[in-house]
């Protein structure tokens, strides 16, 4: 086995690179599984403060994933009994429009209805899906940064966005 | 390909150009577009790394610094518990001091109700706590013991030791000169290597660092305690040197032999009568200027 270069992310430097390299992925995968309410950036900061304090403890090659479990496990403190909204930002009124008043209101409409419908998703499937909806990342990244199987990924994504279809044609 | 194997695709973002058109050709597609545009609404607050390092580091440090508050109790218990220990030790071992100035006396009485006369510009200490179990002093000048009957009575001195069981003597310890005159019971006196015991009339005078013997005094008190000085072939600034003390005065000499011996006395409470006691039988004349008094030949 290859000799390890570093024993353990106590210095300021390796973890501050650490901390680029995995907050904004942490803090985006808290918003998906769990919505804004519960302020995801806070639970991302909470969760590299505990590594830092357990930073002997932790193995480099371990970090990534003691985070996610760290911060998943203060969510699901508070996330008991709170159902996941996702909040749409608001789309600004443009100056000028050509668009109809009812192609307005049905867009308003459609837009909750999605909102709804992803509600109604599983935790696993609409943190999968929207990480690959909404950054654009391929099925193999997510893989990585959930410690899941390619297939299962592709399966969650799918899934959900069959869900999606179905709920959406009935609301 | 099947409609199912294109959308897997596309979720992938790996279509290439001729499975892109098929997938357009979709019934879905129109929705799928519709349903993905609808969801990039859904984008997370912009992440600034940069900025939630520092929120982080702020954060960090601030907790430092928490950790080390429940340090502060603990170091201001132990500066108390130092300052006390400190206190004690230093209060436990403390000497009782008397002083007495020039022209001074004092008398004494120590918690064995031992009394101790205490001469001009002489100076006792001892240690009160320790006294039960070593009664023990330090002596600089001169200064009459009663020692009442108990365990060894030591006084130390810059140059001997004088240990005694209960008796009354007097230890003289001043510049050049080392007396001890027992008056009553036995007194034992080491001083360098000269061990001896005194009975009631000895006494022990070293003069400049030499032995000097002593016919038995009669006396059953030093001189001093009745407010006299008495001095029996002593060197003349050995006179002085008492008269000084005892007056709180001067001397300034002029061709006088300071080691010419000197019998007689002087008493201590009154200047005139003292300074004609020392000066007449030598055939000196003096002249009193405030404290300074010059003596010269007639």
């Amino acid at each position: 086995m290859a000799k390890k270069l570093h024993e353990n992310i106590c210095d300021e430097i390796r973890f501050n690179a650490l901390f680029k390299k995995h907050a904004k992925d942490l803090s985006n995968f808290l918003y998906y599984k769990f919505g804004d309410h519960l302020n995801p950036k806070d639970k991302t900061q909470d969760a590299f403060i505990k590594l830092w304090e357990n930073c002997k403890k932790v193995a480099p090659d371990k970090a990534k994933s003691y985070l996610f479990t760290v911060a998943n496990n203060l969510m699901l403190n508070e996330a008991k009994h709170h159902k996941v909204v996702l909040k749409h930002q608001q789309t600004k009124p443009k100056h000028h429009t050509n668009e109809s008043p009812e192609f307005v209101m049905e867009e308003q409409e459609y837009m909750q209805k999605l909102q709804s419908a992803l509600s109604s998703l599983t935790d696993a499937q609409r943190t999968a899906f929207m990480m690959n909806r909404v950054e654009g990342k391929r099925h193999k990244e997510i893989a990585e940064l959930l410690g899941i199987s390619t297939k299962a990924v592709e399966k969650r994504i799918y899934g959900a966005l069959k869900k999606l279809r179905e709920d959406i044609k009935e609301l | 390909m099947k409609q199912e194997d294109l959308i897997k695709k596309w979720l992938d973002n790996s279509l290439n150009s001729q499975e892109f058109e098929a997938f357009k050709t979709l019934e879905a597609f129109d929705e799928l577009t519709r349903l993905d545009n609808a969801l990039q609404q859904f984008k997370p607050q912009d992440f600034e790394s940069n900025t939630e390092l520092e929120k982080l580091q702020f954060a960090l440090k601030k907790r430092t610094k928490q950790q080390h508050k429940w340090l502060k109790p603990f170091i201001q218990i132990a500066a108390i518990l130092a300052i006390c220990v400190g206190f004690y030790y230093f209060t436990s071992n403390l000497e009782t001091n008397f002083n007495t100035e020039l022209a001074q006396k004092e008398n004494i009485l120590l918690p064995d109700n031992t009394t101790v006369k205490l001469n001009a510009k002489s100076a006792l200490a001892f240690n009160n706590k320790n006294w039960k179990s070593s009664r023990a002093i330090d002596l600089t000048g001169e200064a009459y013991f009663k020692v009442s009957k108990g365990s060894k009575f030591t006084v130390h001195t810059s140059v001997g030791d004088i240990s005694v069981l209960g008796t009354e003597f007097n230890i003289k310890d001043r510049d050049n000169l080392f007396e001890v005159v027992c008056y009553e019971g036995s007194v034992k006196v080491d001083y360098n290597k000269i061990s001896r015991i005194l009975k009631p009339g000895e006494s022990f005078l070293v003069l400049d660092n030499k032995v000097v013997e002593k016919p038995k005094t009669k006396n059953t008190s030093p001189f001093w305690i009745n407010n006299e000085s008495n001095f029996k072939s002593m060197p003349y600034s050995q006179v002085l040197a008492e008269f000084e003390r005892q007056y709180n005065v001067t001397f300034s000499v002029n061709d006088i032999d300071a080691n010419e011996v000197f019998t007689g006395g002087f008493p201590h409470n009154n200047l005139d009568n003292a300074l004609q006691a020392i000066t007449i039988p030598l055939n000196l004349a003096f002249t009193k200027n405030n404290n300074k008094i010059s003596l010269k030949r007639e």
